[in-house]
């Protein structure tokens, strides 16, 4: 355990972060795809030591009838931490951090999502944290963004999700629990691949030029992001066609 | 391009060569994918479509089979509320309605809609035009697979090819599936 004095801590060793990372280097990442039965769509996902599981249904009919909309599927986002997901016991249910967070991660989905299709429906996102290290809510919309895709649901692009901090005065991407907790600042950004940003949020302080480093530093970690959900999809699917044996044609194509 | 794989967000061709198909958008003249799935042309219509390879929604095509349940009689119409896509059962659909032509019911003369269907009934049906989403039964396999008693709401049993209520003895007419009560879609 990390002393609780803030003033004692040092967050670099030999110009390496605590974990051995670079500054601009994210922590390793796994993602599976379709690990849940019954969920139509679902994903997990480990970032570093965040653990975190998302289940897509739907669409479906609204209930309560009244939440729908005419025109348009609504989407619904739980973002809840398990209460072993944290070093002390987390009361179980939600609070206003997760509602907060579940607000902010629907905005984040919800314009890639084509809704127009689906009217007087609703699609449901569920993420679970089992095990929390700083940087839950980008996990949750990676993994809910990769589950979405699963689920068959039309989108016009993937969202990826990734956060920049500031501790010891200098930009590092992906904070771990340590640099989140006794940092400057934590920006999380979620983004589609062009580049639109979906997400933006800030706790703590940056100068206006450091806000833009990180905001760099942060898409650049969308990017490679990006590049591991598309993987983790290719290779669950082309393994399903190698499985039913269609035309080879179809098998070697994808790219 | 075609046959390869794409996912959401992917371009799939330009729309100066194609019509935008199903599992596509288009935006300032280019064609995207929306799921994930092997590109397809069809070069009849000259459109690029993806054929999803994830568990996508189930889209309701010509002759699929559909199960519904009755929401409304009129003169020459029933108007059903579907439920789901034979085979697929897990993806429910949502907020989908159709109908079923008096004429569209079964092969011979049909006098009578009430005769042939009521209120809640489960009924299984073929699609006969997906954009009007109108529905035939027709065929023997096809029609209600489970009704109830309009006197006591008890479910009715097939005995000797008419339906009886099993608590108040009350016997009706339906345009019966030969699966009936057997719960096989």
């Amino acid at each position: 355990m990390i002393a609780m004095d803030e003033s004692n801590i040092s967050f670099f060793k030999d110009g390496c972060r605590l974990d051995g990372r670079k500054a601009d280097q994210l922590r390793p990442l796994k993602i599976e795809v379709g690990v849940l039965a019954r969920a139509d769509g679902s994903c997990y996902i480990e970032m570093g030591g965040n653990k975190v599981i998302a289940a897509v249904y739907g669409p479906r009919e609204v209930h309560p009838r009244h939440l729908q909309e005419v025109t348009r599927a609504i989407v619904r986002y739980r973002y809840n931490m398990a209460s072993f997901s944290v070093e002390e016991r987390k009361r179980p249910g939600p609070d206003r951090r997760s509602y907060e967070l579940s607000k902010v991660s629907r905005e984040a989905l919800e314009p890639v999502i084509l809704t127009s299709y689906f009217p007087r429906s609703v699609i449901d996102v569920f993420v679970e944290v089992l095990q929390a290290d700083a940087g839950t809510r980008t996990a949750g919309i990676n993994a809910a963004s990769v589950a979405l895709a699963d689920a068959g649901i039309p989108m016009k692009s993937l969202i990826s999700s990734c956060a920049a901090g500031k501790v010891a005065d200098t930009i590092v991407l992906d904070p771990m629990k340590e640099e989140d907790n006794f940092g400057q600042a934590d920006l999380p950004v979620a983004m589609t691949p062009n580049g639109d940003i979906t997400l933006l949020q800030m706790d703590g302080g940056l100068s206006p030029a450091e806000l833009h480093e990180a905001v760099e530093m942060a898409m650049n970690g969308c990017r490679q992001i990006y590049e591991l959900q598309r993987k983790s999809l290719v290779d669950k699917y082309s393994q399903l066609e190698s499985l039913s044996q269609v035309p080879e044609q179809e098998a070697e194509a994808c790219d | 391009m075609e046959g390869s794989f794409v996912l959401p967000g992917d371009e799939v061709g330009s729309a100066e060569e194609f019509v935008p198909g199903e599992c596509t958008y288009a935006r300032g003249g280019v064609i995207y994918a929306s799921t994930a799935g092997h590109v397809r042309i069809n070069s009849k219509v000259r459109s690029a479509y993806v054929e999803p390879k994830t568990n996508a929604p189930p889209r309701l095509c010509r002759g699929d089979i559909v199960v519904g349940e009755v929401i409304d009689l009129k003169d020459s119409l029933v108007v059903l509320s579907l439920a789901f896509k034979k085979g697929y059962e897990g993806r429910p659909l949502s907020d989908e309605e159709a109908t079923i032509h008096i004429s569209n019911v079964k092969n011979s003369y049909v006098k009578d809609l009430r005769h042939m269907f009521s209120l809640r009934d489960i009924v299984k049906a073929k699609i006969v035009d997906e954009r009007q989403m109108r529905l035939s039964t027709s065929e023997e396999d096809l029609g209600v697979i489970k009704a109830y008693c309009n006197r006591c709401m008890a479910s009715l049993q097939k005995r000797d090819g008419r339906l009886v209520c099993p608590s108040c003895g009350s016997s009706e007419n339906r345009k019966l599936s030969s699966d009936y009560g057997t719960g096989v879609i």
